[in-house]
């Protein structure tokens, strides 16, 4: 971020969305005039690499989500019960409230049987089977990262596994996130909004505004570069990254703002165009990711 | 009313939204309230450049009759994919546009599409309805 970004109001104002919301719902709970939520995160077909990226948040961190707002009932990476005991508290929300977030595609060629996410009463329990009934039964369902938005990586060419997003198979909507991965504000901050206010303004994709309103494009530190046409021609210049095939002018996220890893840096920041993550369509319909000669 | 008014009319009112929006900035201390007034200002500088980018083409300089002198084949426009020097072409519609620095074409690609083929029938699916077409430059044509 330059100095002219940093007296931007738009960008100190979208920095602080997440660690508001989380804020102002934690001090809610606080004072018991909301309850803490149920909430459920199941792993499907991708690679776990939400649920790492969610332990990676920063103000508003992991421990403040996992301890202030919500009881963090199922998650098969970070809990510590295992086997039958794991299935059970996953179970046990039958009839219940509870949110349900969802990380990775789903595998539905033949009934779903190339992922399993474990055993029930002895029966093996498939990704597919496991979104169609704890899906259903949530309050809200929030498909975190690109996978679970709109198939992802898990879905590329040539899908082997039939993967798809969760949507296509729920007859509730979806709040999506995508992301590869989610960013941890986006996430936390959806959150806290659903348990304060209730579902935030989404667009036509079903993407919360409030994170993803703003074209990369648009907020880029190097838009002058290409407002005045000066264009890397390779990797490691300083400048737009445009004739390169940077996909930030059709990704709307606001990853510029808020930065990765604590808000140390993002693609742009270390010299390398946007792949267009955040996007539906991704990875296809983003390659190439890198081009060179063009005109 | 010809297309000129048409975008000045179109930028004055996104001005117009913007004074309103300001004017609500003033008033509210929420900070998400506050982002998404943010937000609409954003959308109203995207519309504007959108509109000024129409008007700095020229009013009517994308219709089909100006600047499409020249045809196209297919073959031909095949060779302006907008690499090693050939700028980015695409047709739709039987016109051909230039895409060259468009934003959304970085790598002379755009959602899977290459430049220098024919993308009516996707452009079709996503764009129908949407002022796209007139940030273009139009230099040529090409029989459907």
């Amino acid at each position: 971020m330059n100095n002219a970004n940093n007296c931007c109001p738009i960008f100190s104002a979208r920095l602080e969305t997440a660690s508001v919301l989380v804020q102002k719902a934690a001090d809610a709970v606080r004072q018991k005039r909301i309850r803490k939520r149920n909430l459920i995160w199941l792993e499907l077909t991708g690679c776990s690499g939400n649920i790492i990226s969610l332990l990676d948040g920063a103000n508003p961190d992991f421990k403040c989500l996992a301890t202030q707002l919500v009881n963090f009932i199922y998650d098969n990476s970070l809990m510590a019960a295992e086997g039958d005991s794991a299935m059970e508290k996953l179970f046990g929300v039958t009839g219940s409230d509870y949110i349900l977030a969802v990380e990775g595609a789903v595998s539905i060629k033949d009934k779903g049987l190339y992922n399993i996410i474990g055993r029930w009463n002895g029966q093996p329990i498939t990704a597919y089977e496991a979104i169609k009934r704890f899906g259903e039964q949530a309050s809200y369902v929030i498909a975190v990262g690109t996978c679970a938005s709109d198939g992802g990586i898990s879905a590329a060419r040539p899908n082997p596994a039939e993967c798809v997003g969760i949507q296509g198979l729920l007859g509730k909507k979806v709040i999506k996130l995508p992301g590869c991965p989610c960013h941890p504000d986006w996430f936390m901050g959806v959150l806290a909004y659903l348990m304060l206010f209730g579902e935030p303004e989404l667009d036509s994709r079903q993407r919360p505004l409030m994170f993803y309103g703003t074209l990369i494009h648009d907020i880029c530190p190097r838009r002058p570069c290409f407002d005045q046409g000066i264009f890397a021609s390779k990797l490691g210049e300083k400048t737009c990254m445009f004739k390169l095939g940077c996909r930030g002018p059709v990704t709307r996220v606001d990853c510029p703002i808020r930065k990765w890893n604590d808000r140390v840096n993002w693609p742009i920041g270390d010299d390398g165009p946007c792949i267009g993550c955040a996007m539906f369509g991704f990875p296809d319909k983003m390659e190439p990711f890198i081009s060179y000669n063009l005109t | 009313m010809n297309d000129h008014e048409i975008f000045i009319n179109m930028i004055n009112d996104n001005l117009n939204e913007m004074g309103d929006t300001i004017d609500c900035l003033y008033t509210t201390s929420n900070s998400c309230v506050k982002n998404k007034l943010l937000n609409r200002l954003r959308k109203n500088m995207s519309n504007i450049a959108a509109l000024a980018q129409g008007l700095q083409n020229g009013a009517g300089a994308n219709s089909p009759q100006a600047g499409a002198g020249r045809m196209f084949t297919p073959e031909e426009l095949s060779r302006y994919n907008g690499r090693n020097g050939n700028p980015a072409y695409v047709a739709v519609n039987g016109i051909i546009y230039d895409v060259t620095n468009n934003a959304a074409w970085g790598g002379a690609t755009h959602f899977g599409l290459t430049a220098g083929t024919d993308v009516t029938n996707q452009f079709a699916s996503c764009h129908a309805g949407q002022p796209v077409l007139s940030k273009l430059k139009v230099v040529g044509k090409m029989p459907r």
